[in-house]
């Protein structure tokens, strides 16, 4: 615990129900500024709904979640007073990005990317577009600013939604499977900003199926499985000699799969 | 039955007109009202919460099932009953009639809310936005393209809706026709005409909602 201040991200013995169904069963995970932590698993164990409680889209039942040192989650039988939600709310520390964009469709791409900065952050037009515009470049879409997304590609529309999380300057991205609903020759750009994102030191939690990702980019990797974290280990050590059976099995699946798919593209 | 003659009628074209002037003031009082009071019962009925959404339903049930023209005559005449203050047959019939269509414009309000993804509220939520910003700049933009039809076929229906009035003697179009018809013996003729001014009072409405659709389907892509 004395360390925890260091942390950049403290997930502590979180649990998460959906009705009588346990979600996320005592999940602790910690993530340093500057890290990149992938998490894998099979669908189900839990992985959105880690991301999901980070963004305070879920309430959680049990445990803790503090960003920078302080509190912004916590179980109901938690001792302690509980987070002040608007306060945290008003914090964007955290930027999330979505499986399915969800850009809004009846905004062009610049305001996308200028309506949370001048709403939330209270600034001025000329300055949310300049912030706006070299996010923008960042991304590789300054051409597109007046397009509504419907004209993007799907590529497009994603590193608009990056682009868009960027502008509220969050401490902390969190990436859903943001490559998952992209026709294959797409995910190359998607990645290659997620990359750039990383080298820029950037503390970011990717939940994907992209292991050659994970292996290039992540510090650590994650294995999930039933709403626990049963391994975590950096991706070299991971993929080569994962210590649980759990974790291995998965990863023979995923890869059978992959050489699969592979070979009839 | 002899031959239709509208010679006799143009004489009290004044008269008429003075009907149209009374029925647009009863259609955009009570298309106003019920805008305003609709788009209120649609969030709380949206809000999850049961003690927004159980009134706002019950409203709405009330309104929907009971007949406009009894509200109306209710209003007009139980109201100074029930409190001793009275509104005369113009706004009794506006106010009448702008709560019975709020009832309508609710339940169209509330699908358009509802077809608008759930995940739109979502990203709009991590990136800091509180409720109402999501519903100005997120929710309601997207839900307001997804209702405009029901909407235009909803105020077309209360325009004409607005000769209920006729039963509390607020003299407005259809009104002024029959006491036309009367003097004049002509009531067909005074009726077609009567029929003729709410088409050209509701067409371009209709014609003013297709615009609006079309233009703001042509942003969108
Ligand atoms: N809103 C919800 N209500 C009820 N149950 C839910 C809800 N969201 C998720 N769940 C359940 O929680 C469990 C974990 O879901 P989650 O989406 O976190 O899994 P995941 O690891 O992201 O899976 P996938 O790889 O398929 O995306 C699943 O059993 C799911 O059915
Ligand atoms: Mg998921």
């Amino acid at each position: 615990m004395a360390n925890e201040a260091r942390k950049l991200v403290v997930i502590d013995r979180v649990v998460k129900r959906y009705g009588g169904e346990t979600v996320l069963d005592g999940v602790s995970l910690d993530v340093d500024a500057g890290q990149v932590m992938v998490v894998i698993g099979p669908s189900g164990s839990g992985k959105s709904t880690l991301l999901r409680c980070l963004a305070r889209l879920e309430a959680i039942q049990k445990g803790r979640i503090l960003i920078d040192g302080a509190l912004v989650a916590k179980g109901a039988d938690e001792p302690g007073p509980a987070p002040d939600a608007a306060a945290a709310r008003l914090s964007h520390d955290v930027g999330m990005v979505f499986q399915s964009f969800n850009l809004f469709p009846h905004l062009t791409v610049l305001e996308n990317v200028t309506l949370a900065p001048r709403r939330v952050r209270g600034m001025a037009a000329a300055e949310a577009e300049a912030l706006a515009m070299e996010l923008l470049g960042r991304v590789g879409l300054e051409d597109k600013r007046d397009v509504h997304p419907a004209r993007l590609s799907g590529g497009q529309q994603q590193r608009a939604a990056i682009a868009r999380a960027l502008a509220m300057k969050p401490r902390i991205m969190l990436f859903d499977e943001v490559t998952s609903a992209l026709d294959p020759e797409l995910v190359g750009e998607v990645l290659k900003t997620m990359r750039g994102l990383a080298e820029q030191g950037m503390t970011m939690l990717v939940v994907t199926h992209e292991m050659g990702f994970a292996r290039d980019v992540a510090d650590d990797v994650v294995f999930m499985d039933r709403g626990a974290i049963v391994e975590r280990a950096p991706p070299g050590r991971i993929f080569s000699q994962p210590a649980e059976a759990r974790t291995r099995a998965f990863l023979e699946r995923l890869l059978e799969r992959e050489g699969g798919s592979r070979r009839s593209r | 039955m002899g031959d239709l003659q509208f010679g006799p009628i143009l004489g009290y074209l004044p008269d008429l007109l003075d009907g149209i002037v009374v029925t647009i003031g009863l259609s955009a009082v009570s298309v106003a009202l019920g805008l305003v009071i609709g788009l209120v019962l649609a969030l709380a009925r949206y809000s999850g919460f049961a003690w927004l959404d159980w009134p706002a339903y019950a409203y709405i049930e009330f309104f929907r099932t009971t007949p406009p023209l009894v509200q109306i005559v209710w209003l007009y005449y139980g109201l100074p009953a029930l409190v001793g203050h009275d509104l005369d047959a113009f706004w009794s019939a506006a106010v009448a009639l702008g709560l019975n269509i709020a009832a309508f414009f609710a339940e169209i309000f509330r699908a358009g809310i509802l077809g608008v993804d759930r995940t739109q509220w979502q990203a709009a939520r991590v990136l800091g936005l509180g409720l109402g910003d999501t519903l100005r700049f997120v929710v309601l933009p997207q839900a307001l393209r997804n209702v405009l039809p029901a909407t235009g076929t909803t105020v077309i229906y209360l325009v004409k809706g607005t000769a209920l009035a006729t039963a509390i003697g607020t003299p407005e179009l259809l009104r002024v026709g029959q006491l036309i018809a009367l003097e004049t013996f002509r009531p067909v003729e005074t009726l077609t005409i009567v029929a003729v001014a709410y088409f050209v009072l509701t067409y371009p409405i209709a014609l003013a909602f297709q615009a609006l659709e079309r233009r703001m389907t042509a942003s969108r892509v």
